[in-house]
């Protein structure tokens, strides 16, 4: 019970310090926008500028660093074990391992850098910048708050905002597969070759159910830009609730979500690593070079988890006590608290895909393409038809709406159906004919 | 061994049209081994890959010889037990209790029922143990590594009571030439009951992270199958075999020790690939924990060891108090027991299949000749032709299923 209240304790108080933090945020990229202005340049871009920094390398790169932490305590949990402890702050906190955040940083970059001789050296050092670079600048479109009037300027709490939001998605998320085969390739390694062309087989695969299954979200939305997507997702639909992405675009959001994990390349979907066969296409990096792969891949998981809270989740929206929030709050303060709101939405997406990294075993080559070409496409291809269909019946979206209300509760039907009896013993030929819609809807 | 620069099929699609454009590709030969997460101990593994598909394996084992056969032949019987206990070194006891009958058979010795009862019921744990580390791995070579960690969980509690009951965790080395060394520790059998009825929560949980998963079944159906009769053909034994259909168990088909007292049921299994191999270990946790309980209810106190002085050490007071003790005990170590001429071949049902220990005695006090007859080796040496033309991810599970130890199958 101790602990129960001590877990909601500390959420609400990361909460608070998510709103402080972005409030303080908006101020910046207002300061940001004065003295652009007072150059004689549009106030954005100078809150651009200022929200490059506040947001991709302060909020993402501790996002991401702190899950490299976050994994290792969270395995630990599901595992029954402590996990990392040993580094005892004063002698005697270990602060829930945050300490090895540093260490592995220092012993990452500290370490002897060793090259395999035959390497082509000029790819070798270009593939890892190659796999962070794309990932990270992703996260320039993702649309973190609303846009306020702060100290005389309007300010967006995103980095860009081009009208060509998702497809700068596409192309740049298209760009971090040349990274990870340049990697197994330019190191002149067998099982790092054949890590690098399972990862382009993978990453090329699902970029199209990728691209698929956010069709059907922006025929609903009729945008491709982020920030327009989250306003839409503010609109009632059915009564009061508001037409999220996930409640409209149910089956969309599966497949984008399946999609994303290939895209990060871990657990089920972690073949091009496959520690247990292959070892991975970044077998012979070590270094900073390995921390950059490695991180790249943290960074995709937020990534990706901010993309999806974008799209499928409502975006900044709270949804809860919204219209309460928004009346009776300062602006900037409401600003802040959707900020809050949208990060905490990519925590969970994050922590999510933590737990299933660590619950399901690995797909095999042949059976990861299957899923892409047989499920996940014709699933998209026949979203995009329906979602098209129903908008085209009623723009209004209550139509839209309420095919994804019979779609959630089909896809539950079909897990409670599919799950296993209570006490019943599985026999090698129970449940084959389910095929893979349970798995899909385990997702 | 072919080499990389041997002139390598050059595998050009069979041209058809003059449209067709021949397109060589060369198989790739990688080196999984002998250091390889995937490869248990140390064992070298040499496949030639056509994309990712396996034609043609090469297994390269011997990096873990030790000379088993040979340095038993330099000490007494009774010292061999130890190097028993690195054979197949998760489930030690079982190669001990083998080991030990294959001296008592030589030696005619009868060991008393209560050492009968001690022998099965931490064979029975070991089994346990062995097939819980089979199963944690295979969670692993898929990529369910918290399934690993539960199995873990639940070996390393048994093997905490065995701790108790023989001094060490690893290296056993429990059984003695006509009987065992030690009796239960006091409340080792409620400890004990306790720690099964936590390993079947860990059993089951590890039966519903895998048994219905999606993934699992897919990854583990119809991959690294063996035919019955080829099975046959190879010598499989033990839970391999069971696996393909054939239901020999040494337990039943020639009942050692207490075997035929309790009752247990061999799963077999119709498929012989990774997901029955699979099955039947899950199931034969069960049989075993069901066994052991049986012996608790059976087993009455008594002798641990035959009283028979020419084989078995004289008790302790004796040894201190009276001169025919001191010199009986000087003579055993010293010398080793001395073993009938002739020779022997005796066989128990290890974890992985038949361990049959064939020895030979010049009626001296060492073994004129000691043959191990490993279950993993067969298992081993089918591994190439049950992955030809099969992926290379379906090789590690399928490795881990035939569950090659190198301790036992290297010597």
């Amino acid at each position: 019970m101790k602990r129960f209240v001590g877990m909601w304790l500390v959420i609400g108080a990361v909460l608070v310090g998510l709103v402080g933090l972005f409030a303080a945020f908006y101020a910046l990229a207002a300061l940001g926008a004065q003295a652009a202005v007072a150059l004689g340049f549009p106030g954005f871009f100078g809150s651009s500028i200022v929200n490059a920094i506040t947001l991709m390398a302060v909020t993402l790169m501790t996002v991401a660093a702190l899950l490299t932490v976050a994994e290792r305590k969270w395995s630990a949990a599901m595992q029954d074990r402590i996990g990392a402890n040993r580094i005892l702050v004063g002698g005697k906190f270990p602060l829930g391992g945050v300490p090895y955040l540093l260490a592995d940083a220092l012993k990452m970059l500290t370490k002897e850098s060793t090259f395999p001789v035959a390497r082509s050296k000029f790819l070798f050092e270009l593939a890892p910048v190659l796999a962070f670079s794309p990932t990270f600048a992703l996260f320039a479109v993702v649309p973190v708050g609303p846009e306020v009037r702060v100290l005389g300027q309007q300010v967006g709490m995103w980095v860009a905002s081009p009208d060509a939001g998702l497809l700068w998605v596409f192309a740049l998320a298209g760009l971090s597969v040349y990274g990870t085969t340049l990697a197994g390739w330019a190191s002149n390694s067998r099982v790092g070759m054949l890590g690098a062309v399972r990862a382009s087989a993978q990453m090329i695969s699902y970029e199209v159910s990728l691209g698929m299954s956010l069709v059907g979200v922006m025929i609903a939305y009729k945008t491709v830009n982020l920030q327009a997507m989250a306003i839409a997702q503010g609109v009632d639909v059915i009564g009061p609730i508001p037409a999220i992405g996930l409640l409209l675009q149910p089956l969309g959001f599966l497949v984008f979500f399946t999609s994303s994990f290939a895209e990060t390349k871990r657990a089920p979907f972690d073949l091009p690593e496959g520690e247990s066969e292959i070892v991975g296409y970044f077998l012979e990096y070590s270094g900073m070079k390995f921390g950059l792969l490695f991180l790249a891949e943290f960074v995709e998981v937020v990534i990706l988890g901010a993309i999806t809270a974008a799209v499928f989740l409502g975006g900044w929206h709270p949804i809860f006590f919204e219209g309460w929030l928004k009346a009776h709050l300062d602006p900037v303060l409401f600003g802040a608290v959707c900020a809050a709101a949208f990060l905490a939405k990519v925590i969970f997406l994050t922590w999510l895909q933590l737990i299933i990294r660590w619950l399901l075993p690995r797909f095999r080559y042949d059976q990861i393409q299957a899923l892409c070409w047989k499920l996940l496409l014709p699933g998209a291809i026949v979203n995009v038809f329906v979602t098209g269909a129903a908008v085209l019946a009623d723009p209004s979206l209550e139509l839209l709406a309420w095919i994804g209300v019979v779609e959630i509760v089909a896809i539950f039907g079909i897990t409670l159906a599919v799950a296993r009896p209570k006490g019943a013993h599985a026999g090698h030929d129970a449940g084959d004919a389910h095929g893979h819609a349970a798995h899909a809807a385990g997702h | 061994m072919a080499k990389d620069t041997d002139p390598s099929p050059l595998d050009a699609a069979p041209v058809e049209s003059p449209l067709d454009a021949p397109f060589p590709s060369k198989r790739m030969l990688v080196n999984l081994g002998p250091s390889h997460p995937a490869m248990h101990g140390t064992v070298r593994a040499v496949v030639e890959l056509d994309g990712e598909t396996i034609h043609g394996m090469k297994l390269d084992i011997g990096f873990l010889h030790r000379g088993f056969e040979k340095s038993c032949e330099n000490v007494t019987w009774t010292q061999v037990f130890p190097y028993t206990d690195r054979l197949n070194y998760v489930s030690s006891i079982l190669n001990n209790v083998g080991y030990a009958m294959v001296v008592e058979k030589l030696c005619g010795l009868e060991i008393p029922d209560r050492a009968k009862y001690l022998r099965t019921i931490t064979s029975e744990m070991h089994r346990m143990c062995d097939h819980f580390t089979l199963i944690g791995a295979m969670g692993l070579e898929l990529g369910a590594m918290t399934v690993l960690i539960y199995a873990m969980e639940a070996r390393d509690l048994l093997w905490d009571r065995l701790t108790e009951l023989c001094g060490a965790r690893l290296t056993s080395n429990y059984a003695r030439v006509g009987g065992v060394s030690r009796d239960l520790p006091e409340g080792w059998v409620e400890k004990v009951e306790r720690t099964l009825d936590h390993s079947v929560a860990m059993r089951n949980e590890i039966d519903k992270l895998l048994t219905r998963n999606r993934i699992v079944m897919d990854r583990c159906r119809g991959t690294g199958v063996i035919s019955r009769a080829d099975a046959i053909d190879y010598g499989f034994t033990g839970p391999c075999l069971r696996a393909t259909g054939e239901p020999y168990d040494v337990r039943k088909a020639s009942p050692y020790l207490v075997y035929d007292r309790v009752e247990f049921d061999i799963p077999v299994g119709t498929n012989g690939d990774n997901f029955d191999r699979y099955l039947i270990r899950i199931e034969e946790l069960k049989q075993s924990e069901r066994i052991v309980r049986q012996c608790f209810a059976q087993m009455e106190p008594g002798a641990i060891t035959s009283d028979d002085p020419r084989f078995v050490l004289p008790p302790k007071p004796e040894v201190y108090g009276t001169i025919e003790g001191a010199m009986a005990h000087f003579k055993i170590i010293m010398e080793g027991i001395l073993v009938p001429p002739g020779e022997a071949y005796s066989y128990v049902e290890a974890a992985n299949g038949e361990l049959g220990f064939y020895a030979v005695s010049d009626g001296g006090g060492r073994p004129y000749k000691l043959g191990v007859r490993a279950p993993g080796w067969n298992m081993l040496m089918a591994l190439p032709q049950i992955m030809e033309g099969q992926m290379l991810a379906d090789l590690i599970p399928t490795f881990d299923t035939v569950n090659m130890i190198g301790g036992e199958v290297e010597q």
